[in-house]
């Protein structure tokens, strides 16, 4: 290489210089760039970075459970559930074509659609499945596909299946109780939320202990133990479906409950769904516990009231006997009686309740009135029902959506309050909820004391220790103990009384007790008047030895059959079904 | 070492015979050491987060890593050790070698996480085929550029430009072509061909203007691609407005945070939270940007000094090589690192759009590291022959001046030549 090249004598050592000046030059814009990232711009990258990367968790807590008895022990009737939402990260996703095939054969579906989701643009959350079991959700991460995970998810499940569904209520998708025990208790039953703060990988991971990171562990929910005892309200479901396929009602609900502490036994009602699958009901109809949240003109059942309001008033006894003219005119409307044995003459209070007589229940309204039906017969007859019976008030029972009912106040409106109350002394005019009935009815049964209905016998916390729920009573000496026997034993004797006409099936024997009354009770049209054709058939009775034991309330709803006696012919079989079964198979006190 | 300007002595060293084998330039060894040592730290310290993202195993990146720069050192223990001479002869049979390497990779199926980037696979390795087609043209630019020079035909269009631009115009169509077929193209590894190319026609004493030319016609070029592709436009679009949340921002931007929040002294060796999925390609392309969290200000100002330091001794290198074909080789050497730092480094810190190049020596991955490994060979054999000052080598084809002082003899008595001074 020492001969004399031609062309321009060229300075390697300057151009080279030159060359390592210019990357000199890059070196400092980058030491000025890096500067100005790293340094000036420092808080303003540190906080785009946490943005990215500091999450906020909602740690939920667990939510509590909820027990019944079953005889002596307790059984669980809901659950939690472990299972996973099947997510990914379509950024990080690689080959979805394969990832899909690979997901589809641990949790089923479609190939295509699973591609198509984790190739969706723009997202980096995409949920490929729901309600994973734990083993699925285990075989999914051992695919160890990039961006593909699971989370973790608490589902509610149901040892017994659909049984107490409308009672117990449902948790929706965001974790809150939806009707039922689940709504009115969702605070005690969520408990309290943890918080978890955390710098995460991109799947939301927390990293190990950063500065920023904050745990709040949380307090999981109170575990609820219901009065229900679960072969009674199996029992009675089975009663209540039969009752309706029988009769092919719209609807029919019985509560059987506890006279001597308010506490529900079974409340069921027909049709029903199952809480595993609530998305799939169509109809919210079908969520509610139509015994708590609707309620009806129960019809002459409400004569037991009316009954007792005269007694303990003083204005008749169980012995009166009166003249029945047939019908009254009371604000120029004929008042007569609608059931089948209508006919003028002497009649006794007995009478009344065996027949049924409108005629009778306005008399007794008059009564109160001193003799006519009045401004003071009004006040009592308001008095007693909203205030002592506490019918058409809400109770209070744990239970999601439930409304007051309406009694129509005594004061004169000018649009017929007298025709209004003489409605309302055999069960028109007013509405109230079957379990407002069979509270009220229990107060009268026990001896005068009005306890709160309610679902919940004891909470037990999260620490272990637990809360009895005891008793409560509302008021005492709602009647006397005399009007108390006086009504159980013209029940008893209405009993007798239907045994004879030819309703065997409420024979029980010298052992038991039992009285009822049935209530067949025209439906407001809501255009105005009463519809001819519809009728809800009712029922409040009561089985025991030498004191009642259970009450029982019957909700016939539009029966199809028996329309003009529903509550002899839809209500009254189904109260025997439920008393042959107390007695039968739980053990009702014998007399002694 | 300093080179200062120093009194010339006036001895005559035209001979390239003259400069006997000394001691070699261990500082080259011991700064690319020094640089894949922080890349193999730093893929370690975020193998967690690779293999939580990427489902793979702790150690696969790290093991893989270790293997590629055992390969990478026995490499270069064999071109440091073949005479530079010896690859004049192999510069067309190696060319075409690559070339060959490159035409089976385009065939072959490309890696779907890269579709850019062609591989060859042999077993169970794969390479990136564009790495070898670099490596072949150092030593092919050099030697046909140093022929030419030698023949005195720089200035011939005929006989030098011409078979240059139609390399130029092949290596085009094969590196940035797959464009057409693949919609995406290694554009990065075709601007740091084109910067070896300009750096060795510039070094070798090409006329300015043809070179200037060249160099207008190329941007043409480059611009019209970019604006062809649609994918490639959004990178440019992305790079003047940064956005996290479009698909082609999204790197550029996570790269930014990564950086920014590292603030001064970083965030700790173990501390990366970009790594964590945040930032693609944390161990590859963006292992730079993981750096600068980990390490923040004064990290990054170590290893960008490093690589100063690198491409100080090539320049040294560059400025004491006597012989031409030796020389040309440092240069496209000292074009293809630097260039693909400044490409890399930049897109990171948001100056350049993104290019998906690796950084040299420091980034995960086999091919690359293999490949820097024997061109830094090439150099280590070339630094035998080193002069002992820049003085002598600055007039190209002009008569050579040897200079010396007591620095050189001092040197020269380490490289066992304590005589040397006295020769000629």
């Amino acid at each position: 290489m020492n001969q004399q090249p031609e062309g321009p004598a060229v300075n390697p050592v300057q151009r080279v210089r030159i060359w390592y000046a210019l990357l000199l030059l890059i070196f400092g814009v980058f030491a000025v760039r890096v500067f100005f990232l790293q340094v000036i711009r420092y808080d303003y990258y540190k906080r785009a970075a946490l943005n990215d990367q500091l999450k906020q968790y909602i740690v939920p807590a667990e939510r509590g459970i909820i027990t019944a008895h079953l005889g002596e022990g307790t059984v669980p009737v809901v659950l939690n559930q472990k299972l996973y939402t099947l997510y990914a990260d379509p950024t990080i996703v690689k080959h979805a074509d394969t990832a899909a095939q690979k997901l589809q054969h641990v949790i089923g579906g479609n190939v295509d659609d699973m591609t198509q989701l984790l190739k969706t643009e723009r997202t980096r959350y995409v949920v490929l499945g729901k309600r994973l079991t734990p083993a699925q959700s285990n075989k999914v991460l051992a695919l160890k596909l990039a961006g593909v995970g699971t989370i973790e998810q608490d589902y509610r499940s149901y040892p017994q299946g659909t049984m107490a569904a409308q009672l117990l209520g449902f948790v929706n998708n965001d974790g809150s109780g939806e009707y039922g025990v689940e709504q009115a208790l969702n605070g005690q039953l969520a408990g309290h939320a943890g918080q978890l703060k955390a710098v995460t990988d991109i799947n939301g991971v927390p990293l190990a202990a950063s500065p920023g990171n904050l745990s709040i562990a949380p307090v999981a929910g109170d575990n609820v133990g219901l009065t229900i005892d679960v072969g009674m309200q199996a029992g009675l479901e089975k009663i209540v479906q039969n009752a309706y396929n029988n009769n092919k009602s719209k609807d029919v609900s019985a509560i059987i409950m506890d006279v001597h502490t308010g506490a529900v036994k079974a409340m069921a009602n027909y049709p029903s769904f199952d809480p595993a699958n609530y998305q799939d009901v169509n109809d919210p109809a079908l969520f509610q516990n139509q015994s708590v949240t609707t309620p009806i003109e129960p019809g002459s059942i409400t004569k037991v009231f009316t009954t007792a309001t005269s007694l303990q008033k003083g204005v008749i006894t169980p012995l009166t006997t009166f003249y029945d003219p047939g019908s009254w005119q009371i604000d120029g409307a004929n008042v007569s009686d609608v059931e089948e044995d209508h006919s003028t003459g002497q009649q006794s209070i007995l009478s009344t309740l065996d027949k049924s007589l409108n005629t009778g229940a306005t008399w007794m309204l008059m009564q109160l009135g001193g003799g006519q039906v009045n401004m003071q017969g009004r006040n009592i007859l308001y008095d007693y029902f909203s205030n002592h019976f506490r019918l058409g008030k809400a109770t209070g029972i744990e239970q999601g959506y439930e409304p007051d009912g309406y009694v129509p106040k005594p004061e004169d409106n000018g649009a017929g309050i007298n025709l209004t109350y003489a409605n309302m002394s055999f069960g028109q005019a007013y509405s109230a909820t079957a379990l407002q009935m069979i509270s009220g009815f229990s107060s009268i049964l026990n001896g005068g004391t009005y306890y709160q209905p309610r679902l919940v016998d004891q909470y037990v916390h999260a620490d272990g220790s637990a809360t009895a729920v005891n008793p409560k009573v509302v008021e005492t000496n709602v009647v006397s103990k005399q009007v108390s026997d006086n009504v159980i034993s013209l029940l008893e004797q209405n009993n007798t009384n239907h045994i004879h006409e030819g309703f065997t099936y409420l024979n029980f024997g010298p052992n038991y007790n039992v009285g009822g009354k049935t209530g067949t009770a025209e439906i407001a049209d809501p255009n105005g008047g009463y519809d001819p054709h519809k009728v809800n058939g009712t029922y409040m009775g009561f089985v025991g030895g030498d004191t009642p034991q259970y009450a029982i309330v019957v909700y016939n709803l539009e029966p199809t059959k028996y329309v003009g006696f529903a509550g002899a012919g839809t209500s009254q079989p189904v109260f025997g079904d439920i008393a042959h079964m107390l007695i039968n198979d739980f053990g009702v006190t014998p007399k002694r | 070492m300093n080179v200062t300007a120093r009194p010339q002595m006036g001895r005559d060293t035209s001979s390239e015979s003259q400069i006997r084998r000394h001691r070699p330039d261990y500082w080259l060894v011991v700064i690319a050491l020094f640089l894949v040592a922080i890349g193999l730290t730093v893929v370690y310290a975020i193998s967690p987060a690779l293999s939580a993202t990427t489902g793979g195993s702790g150690v696969h990146f790290v093991s893989r890593q270790l293997v590629a720069i055992g390969l990478s050192i026995a490499v270069f223990l064999v071109t440091a050790r073949v005479p530079i001479a010896a690859w004049r002869q192999w510069q067309k049979p190696l060319l075409i070698l690559a070339a060959l390497g490159t035409v089976v990779a385009l065939v072959m199926p490309a890696p779907p996480q890269y579709p850019q980037h062609r591989w060859i696979q042999l077993g169970g390795f794969s390479l990136q085929s564009v790495e070898i087609l670099k490596f072949a043209l150092i030593v092919y630019l050099a030697g046909f550029l140093a022929k030419q020079a030698a023949a005195g035909k720089l200035a011939n269009s005929q006989e030098t430009l011409r078979p240059l631009g139609i390399l130029l115009l092949v290596i085009t169509f094969v590196v940035a072509g797959p464009a057409a077929l693949h919609g995406q193209s290694d554009l990065g590894s075709f601007g740091v061909i084109l910067a070896m190319a300009g750096a060795t026609a510039v070094m070798v004493g090409l006329p300015m203007r043809r070179i200037l030319s060249a160099a207008l016609v190329l941007s043409l070029l480059i611009v019209f691609v970019v604006a062809i592709s649609p994918y490639r436009r959004e990178r440019v679009t992305s790079f003047l407005h940064p956005n996290c949340a479009s698909s082609g921002g999204y790197q550029a931007c996570q790269a930014l945070i990564a950086v920014g929040s590292g603030g001064i002294s970083g965030l700790g060796l173990g501390s990366s939270v970009q790594a964590y999925g945040y930032l693609p390609e944390a161990q590859n392309d963006s292992i730079f940007a993981i750096y600068a969290e980990k390490f923040g200000f004064i990290g990054v100002m170590v290893l960008l000094s490093l690589f100063m330091a690198l491409f100080a001794r090539l320049r040294l290198i560059i400025e004491r090589t006597q012989d031409m074909f030796s020389r040309l080789i440092v240069v496209a050497v000292l074009a293809w690192l630097s260039t693909q730092m400044i490409i890399n480094v930049g897109a990171m810190v948001g100056l350049l759009p993104l290019k998906g190049i690796t950084l040299p020596l420091v980034s995960y991955g086999g091919t690359s590291v293999l490949f820097v490994g024997a061109a830094l060979g090439l150099v280590f054999q070339i630094s035998h022959y080193t002069s002992f000052s820049s003085r002598n080598v600055q007039k190209s084809g002009g008569q050579r001046i040897y200079d010396e002082d007591s620095d050189d003899r001092r040197r020269k008595r380490r490289a066992y030549h304590p005589d040397s001074s006295d020769r000629a």
